[in-house]
């Protein structure tokens, strides 16, 4: 008696998770035949000849053929069916699965012809009645269509991923062979959160993949290590992921990267940024140097608006003391102040959300934001990395917003849009920074030549105020620069207010679907002038970018850029070949 | 004369009564994709089962001679149904696509031996697609303080979440614009970025939002209106002079080149080398 009630919670629970199970639809298909075809294009699976899916509950149904449309997330099979499991044995033409309604379809061939229908892995209790979709039975139309992946087996999760065995994958005109082959086609775009620094060129042959993980291998290229292997595991849920890198994986100078996000409730979540930059020679050996970097960032939406918080640490030489030194106190050329300390920085920042400070037809809005930090060491042990002492640690607080209107119609093809932004900073050095930026744009449109353009117009301003040390702070440099891309001059006049003003113009022109064209023309005024080489931006620049769709799935788009020899530099060229739906 | 009439009149009751289509009409043709031939039945995509007769005649469906193929899943087939034994007597069968009969559901579906289901399932939504190709207008309003120069795309599921799948064009102060044609049906998952997954949107309270989702209507032109609110690298907006291993001012490399300040203690004779070597940057990947 005395268990009586835990024995009926228990009884309670066991059916709870009984039918719960039952319910459910599966979480992956096992999917084996003579050939299985994958058609990237069209998202869709098919394999042939002694067909055997074997669901996750271990129901296994055979059959001639099999299709599954992996964006629409239903499978079909085909052909003297026979469907097995614990609970069931029966023979039919087909068997349709649609695990987003939690139910599948099937036609029987015992008795007289019947349409039945399971609910969710329920097979003890068919339904002969209820009406089915009308196109449950449908094969895909893949006429015209080469198959990107062919294999033996496959392995799919549905709405996530699917992997293949014994891959060959169309490369070139070739399929080449892969012992495993994921292809990742979640709704979930964290499962290509990247863990990388950027590279000239990057191959993944993701090889291991399941519900929550996806792991590749990446052939890449960039001008500092050449051509080299890297890795990176992902693991991912609905709205949290995590991600490790290791890259370069073949060359010494290495980085590890672990990148993760977590979000706690609705409106709270966090960032978690770490690296460690490795001297390691070969692959398993142990570094001889190294440095890390942890970022952590925690942020809270509020109503229409967001309160962040971030701190950075940066830690040098976590191996101890470089070089084979022992005494940090002992003056040697090349002494490095971060040895000792590591830097540290964090910030408190408030984003406001739209405000409107206007109503009517032409409102006029505002965002504000406000923040504090500090930064502790940034520039080594109590000085700047230009070599110059300063203080150990430095505060700051700042204050700014953005006031703009929406584009405000000037008749039926015309429109007038502007934005001032504008922000101080208040350093503890002490000093002072003015951020201004004020912008008009004028947009317009001609339908009928397929036209759309606008010029704007805009005014940055960076102003440093240091009071009565201004002079000392920006005191008369030499006039006269003398870089790799020539001789300028009037450097003397700058005491630390900068402007820059330009002018932008752009056309895009888009007769067809199939062509765009796009030029954007800019010409800047900057003071103190730009030299090549040290700071500033080109006076003029131009883009030209071509887009012509080739097929239905492959976009040419060429970018080039001219700067009208601003150090040495005119032509820019970037081509590239896009992949879009 | 009338014995000739009453002569032809029977004969061809005779060879009505013989002959049940001409009793009963015209024999029913019908086309389309076959499931399996499985116990007297042939079962099509509709879902429909039709008996089959006791000596069916598969033949090629484009010469009429007999085919060597066998009917299975995936081949196409016309079939010639008798309205008066509701049977198949005969399956034409090709490989290549057939169209889908538009008179198949007043035709055949009537003689189909499938028992009716006749229980609602309200699970079963949605609208036919027909799939046209629809113009598809992606707008996006974007923050104020993005930059003039600045590339925006869309980044979509159908395109293994490349960031820079759709380009956008700046069409005024704060909007982007593609045009592409989806065929009506078309259904994916969206976001906004800036080229790089360490530049997407951020929603109105600045934190991570989920992907849009967008679907093509049964419609001629269609437009999708999407509002960035921030962009993930430029949320606080922190001074650019506090950044580590920022200048002090953006034009001001040496600010103190006379000493407002006293030197550090922890400054070395011969001053500081160059720290760290330029490929170890201790900087996210951007």
């Amino acid at each position: 008696m005395r268990f009586s009630v835990p024995l009926a919670l228990a009884a309670v629970l066991f059916a709870s998770t009984t039918s719960f199970a039952v319910a459910a639809p599966p979480t992956s298909l096992d999917v084996t035949a003579k050939s299985v075809d994958f058609f990237s294009d069209r998202f869709v699976v098919t394999a042939d000849g002694d067909v055997s899916v074997r669901l996750s509950d271990g129901t296994v149904i055979r059959g001639q053929t099999f299709t599954m449309d992996l964006k629409l997330n239903r499978y079909l099979v085909a052909g003297d069916v026979h469907l097995d499991g614990p609970t069931v044995h029966e023979v039919g033409a087909a068997f349709a699965g649609y695990p987003d309604l939690d139910r599948s379809y099937f036609l029987p061939a015992s008795g007289s012809p019947s349409r039945v229908t399971y609910f969710g892995l329920d097979w003890a209790h068919p339904d002969p009645k209820r009406e089915q979709p009308g196109d449950a039975y449908y094969f895909p139309d893949l006429t015209g269509e080469r198959a990107y992946i062919k294999a033996d087996g496959a392995r799919i999760v549905p709405r996530t991923n699917i992997l293949f065995d014994m891959a060959r994958v169309y490369t070139a005109g070739v399929y080449v062979p892969s012992p495993r082959y994921v292809v990742t086609f979640s709704a979930n775009s964290h499962y290509f959160e990247n863990a990388f620094a950027g590279a000239r060129g990057d191959v993944g042959v993701p090889f291991n993949g399941s519900a929550h993980s996806l792991t590749a291998l990446h052939l890449r290229n960039d001008a500092i290590n050449g051509t080299y292997l890297a890795f990176d595991q992902h693991f991912v849920w609905d709205q949290d992921w995590v991600v490790l890198g290791v890259d370069p994986l073949t060359q010494e100078q290495r980085q590890y990267n672990l990148i993760g996000y977590k979000r706690w409730s609705p409106k709270f979540e966090s960032r978690l940024f770490t690296q460690v930059s490795a001297a390691q020679a070969g692959i398993i050996n142990a570094a001889t140097n190294a440095a890390g970097f942890a970022q952590l960032q925690l942020s809270a939406g509020l109503k229409g608006s967001n309160l962040t918080l971030t701190q950075d640490n940066y830690y040098q030489y976590l191996l101890g003391l470089p070089y084979g030194l022992t005494d940090l106190n002992t003056a040697r050329s090349d002494f490095d102040p971060r040895w000792k300390e590591h830097p540290t920085d964090g910030s408190l920042a408030f984003t406001g959300g739209q405000t409107a400070l206007t109503h009517g037809a032409n409102p006029l809005y505002l965002r504000p934001r406000f923040g504090v930090g500090y930064a502790h060491d940034v520039w080594g042990e109590g000085g700047f990395d230009n070599e110059q002492p300063g203080p150990p640690t430095l505060w700051y607080r700042y204050a700014g917003g953005s006031v703009y209107t929406p584009p405000i119609r000037l008749g039926a093809a015309l429109s007038l849009s502007g934005s001032y932004d504008r922000q101080r900073t208040w350093f503890s050095l002490p000093h002072q920074l003015d951020n201004g930026d004020l912008r008009f744009t004028l947009a317009g449109q001609r339908e009928r030549q397929h036209l759309r353009y606008y010029v704007a117009y805009e005014v940055k301003t960076i102003d440093d105020y240091w009071g009565a040390q201004q002079l000392a702070a920006y005191n008369p440099a030499a006039n006269v620069v003398t870089t790799a891309f020539g001789t300028y001059s009037g450097q003397a006049a700058f005491r630390g207010l900068a402007t820059s003003r330009g002018y932008t113009s752009s056309l895009v022109y888009t007769p067809t679907q199939f062509f765009e064209f796009a030029i954007t023309g800019s010409r800047f005024y900057d003071t103190p002038a730009p030299v090549p080489g040290v700071y500033g931006q080109p006076p003029w620049q131009v883009t030209g970018d071509l887009r012509v769709r080739l097929s239905r799935q492959v976009l040419l788009d060429l970018t080039r850029q001219y700067y009208f020899n601003f150090a040495n530099e005119r032509w820019t060229p970037q081509f590239g070949i896009q992949f879009s739906p | 004369m009338i014995r000739s009439l009453a002569a032809i009149l029977v004969c061809a009751a005779l060879a009505a009564y013989a002959l049940p289509s001409l009793a009963q009409g015209a024999l029913v043709r019908f086309t389309g994709q076959l499931l399996d031939v499985r116990n007297g039945y042939v079962y099509f995509t509709t879902g429909d089962a039709f008996k089959l007769g006791p000596a069916p005649r598969f033949a090629d469906y484009d010469t009429g001679n007999p085919t060597t193929l066998q009917p299975r899943a995936k081949l196409f087939a016309r079939a010639i149904l008798d309205p008066a034994t509701k049977q198949v007597v005969e399956l034409d069968l090709t490989t290549h696509r057939l169209a889908q009969d538009a008179a198949y559901a007043s035709t055949a579906a009537t003689y189909s031996a499938t028992a009716p289901t006749v229980e609602r399932a309200p699970e079963i939504v949605g609208v036919p697609a027909t799939g046209k190709e629809v113009a598809v207008a992606f707008v996006v309003t974007v923050p104020p303080t993005t930059p003039l120069n600045a590339n925006v795309y869309i980044s979509t599921d159908a395109s293994g979440w490349n960031p820079q799948a759709i380009k956008m064009d700046r069409i005024d102060g704060q909007r982007y614009r593609a045009v592409r044609r989806f065929a009506s049906g078309t259904k994916f998952a969206f976001r906004v970025t800036r080229g790089t997954w360490n530049s997407v949107e951020l929603g109105s309270d600045g934190l991570q939002p989920g992907p849009h989702e967008y679907y093509t209507k049964e419609v001629d032109a269609q437009e999708a209106r999407t509002t960035v609110f921030a962009w993930s690298d430029d949320r606080g907006n922190t001074p650019q002079a506090a950044q580590p291993g920022a200048i002090p001012t953006p034009y001001n490399p040496n600010p103190f080149p006379g000493g407002v300040f006293p030197p550090s203690h922890a400054t070395p004779p011969g001053g500081f080398p160059t720290p760290r070597p330029p490929a170890f940057p201790n900087r996210p990947p951007r």
